[in-house]
C-alpha cells in the first residue's frame, strides 16, 4: 500500500471510508511526516494536534455512526498563515502580528474543516504575501522541497513545498499576483487561483482586496479539483463572492478534443525565460494538440502594462489595509511610548519588515494628493484595458496557455534586487488585473536544471472547471501526478 | 464687538452647513450585522468587522442605504443610479481601521434643495432685504449632496480638564459606537444669516423624524451640526477666508455660534486683520468661539474606492419603492393642516413638524368642532408639559380624545379657561376623561346671566362707596367687581359674561 501521506484525495477518502485507516492513523502519519520532513523544509509557522486530533475523532465517530461522510472526509490540510483559524496564531509570518490569536474563522478555513479536512496547522509566507521566495518571513525560510538550496516560491511557499514534501494532502494559499502559481511551479504541485469571487476572502488578511483570491495547492488536478468543490460559492460575509454551482470533478475527465488553446505569440518567447521553460511549454502545448485540441493565437495587447499597474494597485491596497495595524488594539506595541504618534511610528518601524515598508510607502504616496491622479487613475485605466483584452481573447480561446514563470526555481539570496524579484511574477499578474482564474501544474523537470516547470491555464472569468478538464488531460500524459519530492517520497507500492 | 445687526449692515455671511445624522432607528450598523444600540455597556456592540480585526470584510446594510435614497428624495436630491463607496485614510484611534469608509465624487444623494419660509423675529436678521421687512421672506437653499459612511468609536480622555485630550493621561475607547451609519448632507453656501442656519437644521431635523430614519437628538449627537461660515463687503462676489464651527449641540448654540464668528471675523477685518482657514470649537458657557487647529494645508486623506465594495447599483424598481414608502413631509402637512383645519400658518407648521404631535393633533381633531382649541391646548398646554417633563407625546397620561374633549368644554363654555389649566393638570397626572373630571369636582361654569346679576349686585350694594367712585370716573375698578364675582362663585362663573354684568350694572 502506498504510504497515506503520499495518496491523493480520492485514496485518502475512500480508504477512510472502507475501513482501511482510521482519521486518526492518518493524523498520525501527517504528523510523522511533518516530524520526517518539516525540520528540513520549515513550511509550517504552527502545528495545530489538537485541532487534527478533534476532528480525528469526530470523524472516525462519524464513520463508526454511519453517518454521510464529508467529501474530503480525513484528507491532511493546512492553511496559509494570512487565514485566521480559530485559537491559532494568524501571524502572516510578520513581527507584527507574532502574538495575534485568531478570535474567528475565515470561510474558507471553515470550508475545508467542515468538509472533512483535518487540520494540521499555519504555514510560512513571505511577510503579509510580500515576495515571491517566502524569504521575506520573519520568522525564517521556508526550504523547496526538490533542491533544499533553492526558495519554494511566494508568498505561499509553505503551502506550496507542505503539499511537495507530503506533509500536507492539500492546503491553501492566497494569490494576489501569482503568489499561488508561482511557489506551485517551484515545487511542482498544482496551484490553483480561482477567477476573483469564487472563493470568499473573509477572514484571510488581505494585501490587494481587488486582487486577493485564495485557492488550493494539491499534487494531482483531481485533488485541487475536490478542494475547488469545498471552497467555492458566496458568502455573506464576503459581498465580492459569487454564488457558484459548478462541480468542478464532473468534468475533468472530458478530454480536450476541439478545444481551442490559446497561444499568445510574442509572450512565449519573451524576455527572461529560460530554454528549458520554453521547452517544456512547447512540449505540453503539443501534447495538448496531440489530445485534439485546437491551437489558435490570441493577442494581450496591454500585457506590459500589467506589472506596472500591479505595483501602484496593490501597494496602494496594502497600504490602506495595512493601516490597521497600529499597535493599539493588537499586534506588536514598542513598550515605553509615552506619545500616540511615537507608538505608531516605533511600532511600526519594528513590527514591519523591509518589503512591508517599502510596500506601504509606495501606496502612501502613489495615494497622495496630486499624485493620484498620475498614478492610480491611469493604473485602474491599465486595469479595464487588460480585463477587456482577456474577455476578447476568450472570444478566440477557451483557455489560454503561457508559463507560470520564466524560470524554475532559484537559490536563497540569488535575487536580491526588487525588481527582478518582480520580474519572477510577469506570467502571472495580468491574471489578478484581470480577475480571471487560472492554474498552475507541473509539466516535467526542466532539461538544464532537473527541477520542476510549471505551467499556467488561465481560463474566462468564472468558467474554471474549463481550466481544469484541460489541466487534467494534459496531466494524464506528464507522468507527475501525484508525486511528491523525491527526497521526501515514504515510498511504498505505487 | 459691533452687534450682528451692525455688522450685517456692511458684511454679508456666507454659511454652508455640513449635517451629520447618525441612522439611530436601523436595526444594525453599517457594515456588519451588530446591534444598534444607545446607551450599551462599552465595547459589547463590536464583531471582527466594526472592530477592524484582520481579515474581516464590509457587508453593506441595505436598509440604511434605503434611509438615505429617503432622505434624498425628500430633500429635491437627484438618486444616484450608481455610486462607490470610497476609503478616507487618517489614522486614530476611534477608528478601528484606519480609513473612514465614506462615499467618493458621486454620493447616492446629489444636488437636491430646501425652501425655508423665515417668518416673525427671524426676518429681522435679513437686513438686505426688503420682503424680510414685511415679516416672512423665503429662500432657497442648495444641497450638494448627502453620502453614506460610518461613525467612529467614541474616545474618553482620563486625567485632562472636563474630558478634554490636553493634560489628558490616557484615552478609552468604545467601540460600540464604530460603523454606526451615518449619513451627511452638506449644503451649498446658500446660508445668509444665522437664523436660516439655524431654521434649515430644525427643518431638516422634522423631515428625517417623519421619514423615520433617525431620532436626531442634538443631545446624545446622533444629530451633528458644522457650520462653515465667512463674510465678505456687501456687494463683493468672491467668497472670503471661512472657519469651520465645530461642537454644536444645540439649535441655539448653533445660531450663537455663527452670530459670534461673524461679529469675530467682522472685527479683525475691520481692524486690518486678515482670517485664517481654521476648525473653531464653541464653548457655549463662554459664548465664543475658540480656535481647534489652523489649516495649513489641506489634510491629505488619500482617498481611493473602497476595493472591498463593488460599486453600488441602485435600480429604478428599488428607488420606486422606497418613494413608494415617503410619508407625507412636514411642508406638505402644513399646507394640508391650513387648508383642511383653517389653522394660522405658524400653528400648522409647528404641528406639522413633529411627526408624533402631528398624528396626536389629528386623531384629536377628527370629528371636532374645535380644532383651533385643540391646536392651541397642543401648543401651549401639552408642548409646556412635555418640554417640562421631558417626555414623549405617546408616553403621557392625555389621549387625543380627551384633549378633544376638554377643548370642546373650554369652547363651549362648560367651564372657564381656568377650569380647564386644572382640568389639563389632572389629566397630566391621572389621566381620564374631561366630562367625568369636571363632574366629579362640580367645576361646571355658571353662565346663567341672572344669578350672576343677583351676586354682583349683592356685591354692589356692600361696597358702596367703590360704586360712587366708579361712577366719579375710577373707570380701573371693574377689575375690583369682577374679581369679587368670582371668588363668590368660587372661580366657576363665566368670566366674559360677569365681565359684560358688571359693566352693565355699573354704567347704572
Amino acid at each position: 500500500m502506498t504510504a497515506i501521506m503520499d495518496m491523493d484525495v480520492a485514496a485518502i477518502t475512500s480508504g477512510f471510508a472502507a475501513g482501511d485507516f482510521s482519521a486518526t492513523e492518518i493524523a498520525d502519519a501527517a504528523f510523522e511526516a511533518i516530524e520526517a520532513a518539516d525540520p528540513q523544509v520549515k513550511a509550517f509557522l504552527e502545528y495545530t494536534p489538537e485541532q487534527a486530533y478533534a476532528k480525528a475523532n469526530a470523524l472516525d465517530a462519524a464513520r463508526a455512526a454511519g453517518g454521510v461522510l464529508p467529501p474530503l472526509a480525513a484528507v491532511p490540510v493546512a492553511f496559509k498563515d494570512n487565514m485566521n483559524m480559530l485559537g491559532t496564531h494568524t501571524t502572516c509570518a510578520s513581527h507584527m502580528l507574532e502574538n495575534y490569536v485568531s478570535p474567528y474563522q475565515a470561510t474558507c478555513v471553515s470550508k475545508m474543516i467542515d468538509a472533512g479536512g483535518i487540520p494540521l496547522g499555519k504555514l510560512n509566507m513571505d511577510e503579509f504575501a510580500f515576495g515571491s521566495s517566502t524569504e521575506t518571513s520573519a520568522f525564517g525560510y521556508t526550504y523547496n522541497p526538490w533542491d533544499l538550496e533553492r526558495v519554494p516560491g511566494g508568498s505561499s511557499g509553505g503551502s506550496a513545498a507542505a503539499v511537495a514534501s507530503g506533509m500536507a494532502t492539500l492546503t491553501l494559499g492566497s494569490d494576489t499576483g501569482g503568489s499561488i502559481r508561482q511557489p506551485a511551479c517551484f515545487c511542482g504541485v498544482v496551484g490553483m487561483k480561482p477567477s476573483y469571487g469564487m472563493v470568499s476572502r473573509y477572514g484571510v488578511v488581505a494585501f490587494g482586496s481587488s486582487l486577493d483570491q485564495v485557492g488550493p495547492f494539491g499534487r494531482s488536478v483531481a485533488d485541487v479539483a475536490a478542494a475547488m468543490n469545498a471552497l467555492v460559492g458566496h458568502d455573506t460575509l464576503d459581498c465580492t463572492s459569487q454564488d457558484c454551482k459548478v462541480d468542478f470533478l464532473a468534468n475533468l475527465d472530458q478530454g480536450v478534443k476541439g478545444m481551442r488553446i490559446g497561444i499568445v505569440p510574442g509572450m512565449t518567447f519573451a524576455d527572461g525565460c529560460t530554454p528549458e521553460t520554453l521547452a517544456a511549454m512547447h512540449d505540453a502545448v503539443a501534447k495538448l494538440e496531440g489530445l485534439g485540441a485546437q491551437l489558435v493565437d490570441v493577442e494581450l495587447p496591454h500585457m506590459d502594462a500589467a506589472m506596472s499597474a500591479y505595483y501602484i494597485l496593490g501597494p496602494c491596497e496594502a497600504f490602506s489595509n495595512l493601516s490597521r495595524f497600529d499597535s493599539v488594539r493588537y499586534g506588536h506595541r514598542t513598550p515605553g511610548c509615552h506619545e500616540l504618534g511615537q507608538q505608531y511610528e516605533k511600532s511600526r518601524s519594528e513590527g514591519f519588515g523591509q518589503e512591508a515598508k517599502r510596500r506601504i510607502m509606495l501606496g502612501s504616496y502613489l495615494l497622495s494628493a496630486g499624485v493620484y491622479d498620475k498614478y492610480y487613475y491611469p493604473a485602474q485605466q491599465v486595469r479595464t484595458l487588460i480585463t477587456r483584452d482577456y474577455r476578447e481573447a476568450f472570444e478566440r480561446a477557451d483557455v489560454i496557455v503561457m508559463p507560470s514563470s520564466p524560470r524554475t526555481a532559484f537559490k536563497f539570496g540569488e535575487i536580491s534586487d526588487p525588481v527582478s524579484m518582480h520580474l519572477s511574477d510577469m506570467f502571472t499578474i495580468s491574471v489578478n488585473i484581470a480577475g480571471n482564474g487560472s492554474l498552475s501544474m507541473p509539466v516535467g523537470l526542466g532539461r538544464d536544471s532537473g527541477l520542476p516547470v510549471g505551467f499556467q491555464i488561465i481560463g474566462p472569468q468564472f468558467q474554471d472547471e474549463k481550466i481544469l478538464r484541460v489541466a487534467a488531460a494534459l496531466e494524464s500524459c506528464c507522468d507527475f501526478r501525484g508525486r511528491v519530492a523525491p527526497a521526501f517520497a515514504k515510498g511504498g507500492e505505487a | 464687538m459691533k452687534t450682528l445687526q451692525e455688522v450685517l449692515q456692511d458684511w454679508e455671511a456666507v454659511i454652508g452647513l455640513e449635517v451629520h445624522t447618525e441612522l439611530t432607528t436601523l436595526k444594525t450598523k453599517m457594515f456588519c450585522s451588530c446591534p444598534l444600540e444607545f446607551g450599551a455597556a462599552p465595547n459589547t456592540h463590536t464583531c471582527p468587522v466594526c472592530l477592524g480585526l484582520p481579515g474581516a470584510l464590509p457587508v453593506p446594510n441595505k436598509a440604511a442605504i434605503q434611509s438615505i435614497v429617503k432622505a434624498g428624495l425628500a430633500t429635491n436630491c437627484q438618486i444616484m443610479r450608481r455610486s462607490m463607496f470610497y476609503r478616507k485614510n487618517y489614522t486614530y484611534p476611534d477608528m478601528p481601521k484606519n480609513f473612514q469608509t465614506t462615499q467618493g465624487p458621486v454620493a447616492f444623494c446629489m444636488g437636491g434643495w430646501l425652501d425655508l419660509e423665515i417668518e416673525g423675529n427671524g426676518c429681522k436678521e435679513r437686513v438686505d432685504l426688503p420682503q424680510a421687512k414685511t415679516g416672512s421672506y423665503t429662500t432657497h437653499v442648495g444641497i450638494t449632496r448627502i453620502h453614506m459612511e460610518e461613525d467612529a468609536g467614541k474616545m474618553v480622555h482620563i486625567g485632562g480638564a472636563e474630558g478634554r485630550i490636553s493634560g489628558a493621561t490616557h484615552s478609552l475607547v468604545d467601540y460600540n459606537r464604530a460603523g454606526t451609519p451615518l449619513i451627511e448632507l452638506v449644503t451649498e453656501p446658500d446660508l445668509r444669516t444665522p437664523e436660516e442656519a439655524r431654521q434649515f437644521v430644525q427643518k431638516l431635523r422634522q423631515i428625517y423624524l417623519a421619514l423615520g430614519i433617525s431620532d436626531c437628538s442634538m443631545e446624545e449627537g446622533s444629530l451633528r451640526c458644522d457650520g462653515n461660515v465667512s463674510i465678505r463687503r456687501r456687494g463683493e462676489t468672491k467668497l472670503g477666508t471661512r472657519s469651520e464651527l465645530k461642537n454644536i449641540n444645540s439649535f441655539k448654540n448653533l445660531h450663537d455660534a455663527l452670530v459670534y464668528e461673524i461679529c469675530r471675523q467682522a472685527e479683525v477685518l475691520e481692524s486690518g486683520g486678515v482670517i485664517r482657514q481654521e476648525t473653531r470649537h464653541y464653548d457655549p458657557t463662554e459664548k465664543r468661539t475658540i480656535v481647534m487647529r489652523v489649516k495649513e494645508t489641506a489634510d491629505d486623506y488619500r482617498y481611493f474606492p473602497e476595493p472591498d465594495l463593488a460599486p453600488y447599483d441602485l435600480s429604478d424598481e428599488f428607488v420606486d419603492h422606497v418613494r413608494s414608502l415617503m410619508p407625507e413631509l412636514p411642508d406638505a402637512k402644513k399646507a394640508r393642516f391650513m387648508a383642511d383645519y383653517a389653522l394660522p400658518s405658524k400653528d400648522a407648521a409647528a404641528l406639522a413638524g413633529d411627526p408624533a404631535t402631528a398624528s396626536f393633533f389629528e386623531q384629536a381633531a377628527a370629528d371636532s368642532q374645535y380644532v383651533k382649541g385643540i391646536a392651541n391646548i397642543i401648543l401651549n398646554d401639552v408642548a409646556a408639559y412635555l418640554n417640562a417633563t421631558g417626555m414623549g407625546i405617546s408616553a403621557a397620561k392625555f389621549t387625543p380624545a380627551a384633549i378633544a374633549q376638554l377643548a370642546q368644554l373650554q369652547g363651549s363654555d362648560a367651564i372657564s379657561s381656568k377650569q380647564a389649566k386644572e382640568v389639563f393638570a389632572i389629566l397630566c397626572d391621572e389621566g381620564g376623561m374631561p366630562d367625568d373630571i369636571v363632574q366629579q369636582r362640580g367645576m361646571k361654569q355658571v353662565s346663567d346671566t341672572a344669578a350672576i346679576e343677583a351676586i354682583v349686585s349683592g356685591i354692589m350694594d356692600a361696597n358702596p362707596d367703590k360704586v360712587a367712585a366708579y361712577r366719579g370716573g375710577k373707570k380701573g375698578l371693574t377689575g375690583f367687581f369682577v374679581g369679587q364675582t368670582m371668588k363668590a362663585m368660587a372661580g366657576q362663573g363665566n368670566p366674559k359674561l360677569i365681565s359684560q354684568v358688571v359693566n352693565k350694572l355699573l354704567e347704572g
